[in-house]
Parts: structure tokens; sequence; C-alpha cells
């Protein structure tokens, strides 16, 4: 297995193209303490030319520890779901494999994944990796970025990290997708518990390399103890920092590309297509993280 | 007069000239052909009063009513003319503002990428905005070219955002802040108006994006579509190349156009230093886009 680079920062290296393993095969304890210390390194990493299924997938995912229950598939109800519950459906396609219309609800829900987020920070214990599988892929657009949440800290003045050093944020789906006018109600009576905040420290610490990095996600609606306007003015000045173009790799998507990200040290988003006419099927699981990153406010 | 451009083509440095006396007619073509070309002129030590403001203000048309102060009792202002917007930090006693103020929680609105008053059916000509005590750090004004980010698009999104319709209400940027707190009585301004999202300047010709953060919606998209597609060109609209930001000293006077241009306000330690900065803003005299329903705020 190699790894090259892919772009460098002030800070070192950020994500990394993987050659020479072929991840649907069997997989020595070796082979994958290597790509874990790839993720430590680089945060990003890009396999071309893995053909998983489904299965495969998943069972390469559980080598990284336990899978989450995607939020998609736990907010709808299994007549409408395409995919196993593990497996988050990044596509713009119906159970029917029929393109979403304009209006359609899960259509505008996806859109929230335009915005710079972090997978899963609206769970009291996120998410550690993202593993991302394109099965098809549209003809122009649909790039997913990734930003480099490490050397955007590095980055900030002496006075910002003294001042967010001990901040706590509040996380929730509802708070991501209001910002683009869907509100929390529309998610349905019986998923509201799911969209209670948690609480994340805004500055984390990664448990193997011991670099800080910042913790944003389009999720947050709220700093504890402040009000609430000045703390979205503020998320939005440091997201806008974490995001500038020397922080950034855009990753163009080909058939059966697997990109694994790092959701502690990054934040990613897609970007715009055609989808209302171009396919793009993508699945991606997920691998829970350990720990949670702040004290909750009660028990949840 | 003599222009320093300040950022190739975009933002002029405007020197030679007192503002604070009546001007010559050529005196007044020459500011206006210096906006038409630059988009955003910057007076140095131009000490003025409120009056000698909106004197100057009024060589470029009729001055608009603030939002802020037709939403606000006479007790509440600081500012008693009802056209001298009050960008500042103090309260009518003039101490500081609480952190939990509610004018203060409205204020933070200035810190997203805005045109002045898209929230009104003929939105804002000319804003000018006077430096009369500046905090010691922080606090800039940024400024982005509409015109040079509407010529960057590729001929696809120009194609797709020619004939585009947006609304603008006041109620759009705070929602986007958590906040929502106007008061009684104030429903009808918040009520949207519609703007096309490619606007021409009726005197360059000069085609620019109508960007603001007052949007809310395009007319025929779905909502969440319509904000995540405005994000983006707004994203495109403020890169750096767009974009200039000024370092206010007191007695700066600063004139921009808010139909080719957005501004945003930036950070300082508004609970400790005072920045007290007066805007007057003269009122558009078109519609950009068919209002629906007719009666729309004014």
């Amino acid at each position: 297995m190699h790894i090259t680079p892919l772009t460098r920062n002030a800070s070192g290296d950020f994500a990394g193209e993987v050659s020479g393993i072929d991840l649907t095969g069997t997989l020595s304890d070796g082979d994958i303490a290597a790509i874990e210390a790839g993720m430590d390194r680089f945060a990003v990493l890009v396999f071309h030319d893995q053909r998983f299924d489904d299965d495969t997938q998943l069972a390469f995912s559980r080598r990284f520890g336990e899978l989450e229950i995607s939020s998609g598939g736990e907010m709808s109800k299994p007549e409408e779901r395409r995919l196993k519950l593990e497996m988050a459906d990044i596509s713009n396609v119906d159970r029917n494999n029929r393109l979403r219309d304009a209006d359609d609800r899960v259509r505008l829900i996806a859109l929230g994944n335009r915005l710079w987020h972090s997978d899963a920070s609206f769970r009291a214990v996120p998410a550690k990796y993202s593993l991302l599988s394109a099965r098809v892929v549209p003809g122009k657009g649909g790039n997913t970025e990734f930003a480099d949440m490490r050397a955007a800290y590095d980055a900030l003045d002496t006075a910002t990290k003294a001042l967010i050093e001990d901040l706590v944020t509040e996380h929730s789906n509802a708070f991501s997708r209001e910002t683009i006018g869907f509100p929390p109600e529309a998610y349905g009576s019986e998923n509201q518990s799911k969209l209670r905040p948690v609480r994340q420290s805004l500055v984390r610490t990664h448990p193997v390399t011991g670099r800080k990095s910042l913790y944003l996600s389009a999720h947050i609606g709220s700093i504890v103890g402040w009000p609430v306007p000045e703390a979205r003015a503020f998320i939005r000045d440091l997201t806008e920092h974490a995001t500038q173009p020397e922080f950034v790799h855009a990753h163009v998507w080909r058939p059966w590309d697997l990109v694994i990200w790092d959701n502690r040290t990054t934040m990613h988003r897609a970007r715009r297509y055609d989808d209302l006419h171009d396919i793009r099927d993508m699945r991606r699981s997920t691998v829970r993280g350990d720990a949670m990153t702040a004290p909750q406010a009660q028990a949840a | 007069m003599k222009l320093t451009p300040l950022h190739d083509g975009f933002v002029a440095e405007a020197s030679e000239i007192d503002i604070s006396n009546p001007l010559s007619p050529a005196e007044v073509e020459a500011v206006e052909a210096g906006m038409d070309q630059y988009a955003v002129l910057v007076f140095r030590d131009q000490p003025l009063t409120d009056e000698q403001q909106c004197d100057f203000t009024r060589n470029f048309g009729e001055l608009e009513q603030t939002l802020i102060a037709q939403m606000t009792k006479g007790s509440e202002r600081r500012l008693q003319p009802m056209e001298m917007g009050d960008i500042s930090n103090l309260t009518a006693s003039g101490t500081l503002r609480a952190r939990d103020d509610s004018r203060r929680m409205y204020a933070l609105g200035n810190r997203l990428w805005h045109a002045d008053a898209s929230f009104r059916a003929t939105g804002a000509i000319y804003s000018l905005l006077s430096a009369r005590v500046v905090p010691s750090k922080g606090g800039n004004t940024e400024f982005a070219d509409m015109r040079a980010a509407y010529d960057a698009l590729d001929a696809q999104t120009k194609a797709l955002i020619e004939d585009l319709v947006t609304e603008h209400s006041i109620a759009f940027s705070r929602a986007q802040l958590g906040f929502d707190d106007y008061g009684s009585g104030n429903e009808d301004k918040v009520r949207p108006v519609r703007h096309s999202l490619v606007r021409t300047h009726p005197v360059t010709g000069r085609k620019s994006l109508y960007l603001s953060a007052h949007i809310g919606g395009i007319i025929g998209w779905p909502v969440p579509e319509a904000r995540a597609f405005i994000r983006d060109l707004t994203e495109h609209a403020t890169q750096p190349q767009f974009t200039h930001a000024h370092q206010w000293r007191v007695n700066d006077l600063v004139i921009w156009d808010n139909r080719t241009t957005m501004h945003r306000a930036r950070r300082y330690r508004d609970l400790e230093e005072v920045r007290d900065l007066r805007r007057t803003t003269i009122k558009g005299t078109t519609l950009t886009a068919a209002q629906v329903p007719a009666m729309a705020a004014e």
C-alpha cells in the first residue's frame, strides 16, 4: 500500500491517494493498521477502483469499529428505504431507482449536505470515520469537498484560540436544515426526539496524534452561555476561516472510488449537480466514535 | 476632486474635496461619475455633523428612513432624525449595549453579506457611512463587487440566473442568526418583496448580481434549493479577488452603491469599546421586479 499526498498546507499533509490495495479482498490486521495510520496523518484517504457491494463495504467498514445507523435510515419508514439501516443512501433516487422530484422531501433534506458539516455531530457520541463509495456518478458536478480542521485550528490567532478553548456548542440536525428553510416539524412528530441538541467541545484533540482541531459543523445552532445570534455569527466567521482554499481539497468522483474521512478532524460538503436529470448513487457507512467530547446537559 | 483606485476598478479614495460645505453641480457630477466607475468611494478626514451629512447626502437623491427607526419608539432612539441610521453599539442614553440587548442581536445581522434595504421594493441606491468613534481593533467594513462577481460566472450559470426573481425580507437575514423579535405592529415591515437576481446599472449598463442576506427564496424554486444556491452564489461573489476591506479612521465617510455591491461588518469588542458610525441612505426609485401582491413593503 502506497499513499501519495494530495495537498499540503502550513500544518502538513491533507488528503492522500492510496494505491496497491484491494479493499474488497481479505485484509490483515497490519493492512487495517496501515490505513488507520494513514488516516491519522492525512485525515482523508482516496482509494480508486474498489468494486464494493453493500455487504463487502459494511464488512470492510466494521474493521474500524462499530457502525452507526444512518439518521436518514432511522428517520424513515422501512417501506421508504432503498438500503440497509447501516447504509446511508447518498443518492437522488427513490426505492424504485427513479430520480426524485424537485419538491421531494428526501431531496430537500439531502440539500443540507451542501453545507459544510461533520457527519453525525448531532449525536452525543459523534462519528469517527465515514466511508463513501461511488456506484454511479453524474456527468458533471457533485464533487465532495473536504476541509482540514487541524490546519484551520493551527492558523487561528492566539486571541481566538484562547477565546474558543473551552467553548461548548449545541448541535442538531434541525439547525442545519433550518438554515436552508426546511422546518423541524417537517421531520414528523415521531422524529422530534432525534432533533434534541447535543453538546460538543468546539476544540477537540485527536486521541492518537494529540493534535487539536476545530470541531465545526452546519449542525451547530448555538454556543452554551452565548446569545444565539452572537454564537451563529461567530460560528459563521470560524467556518469561513476554516474553509478557505488553503485548507480545502475537492474530490472529483469516479465510479468505484472509496473515500474515507475522519469526522473528528475534517468537515466536508457536496457540491451542486444536475440532480433532476443525472443519477448520483453513493453509499456511506459510518464508524461510531468512542467518546463524548463534552458533558451533556441532561441524560440523553 | 482626485480619485486614487484601491482595488483594480473597485473602490477609490477621493481627495481634494470638502464635503462639509455645499457642493457645486460639477463636484456632485464628479462624485457620481466616480461611484459609477468604482462603486465605493472613501473620503478621509471629513468631520461632519448629522446635519452636514444629511445635506451632503441630499445631493444624490431623496433620503430614506431607516427600518430600525421605523420599528422603534422615539424615546428609544439615540439619533432623532428618522433618516439617520444608528450604526453604533450605544443605547439612547449613550451607554454600551448589554450582551443580550435585543437591538444588539438585531445589529448582528450586519455581519452577513447584504445590500442595504434590499427588503424594500425599490431597494436603496447609495449608502453613506460616517465614522465618529471607531474601536481600536476590528470592526472593518468589507465590500464585494457584484459587477466583477457577475462577469466571472460561467455562461451556463449566467443563463440559469438571467430571469430569476428572489424574495427579500429583513426577517430572512435575522432568522439565519436565530433572531425573530421585531415586536408587535411591525408584521407589515417584514413582508417579502421581489427583486431580479441580475440587475443592470442604469448609467453604465453593466450587469451585476443582486445578492443579499435578506434573500429567503427564489420564485418557482423549493426554498431549500433556493437557499443552497444563493449560498453558493454568495460564496462565489465574496471571494478575495472581489472584496475590499475598509479599516475605519475617525472622520472617514464611505459611499457605496447598493445596486452593485454587498457589504458586511466584521466583529469587534463591542461590549467594551464604542463604535459610532452614522448612515444616511438614498432611496431607490424603481422596482427591479414586479411585486406580488402589488402592495409590498415600502
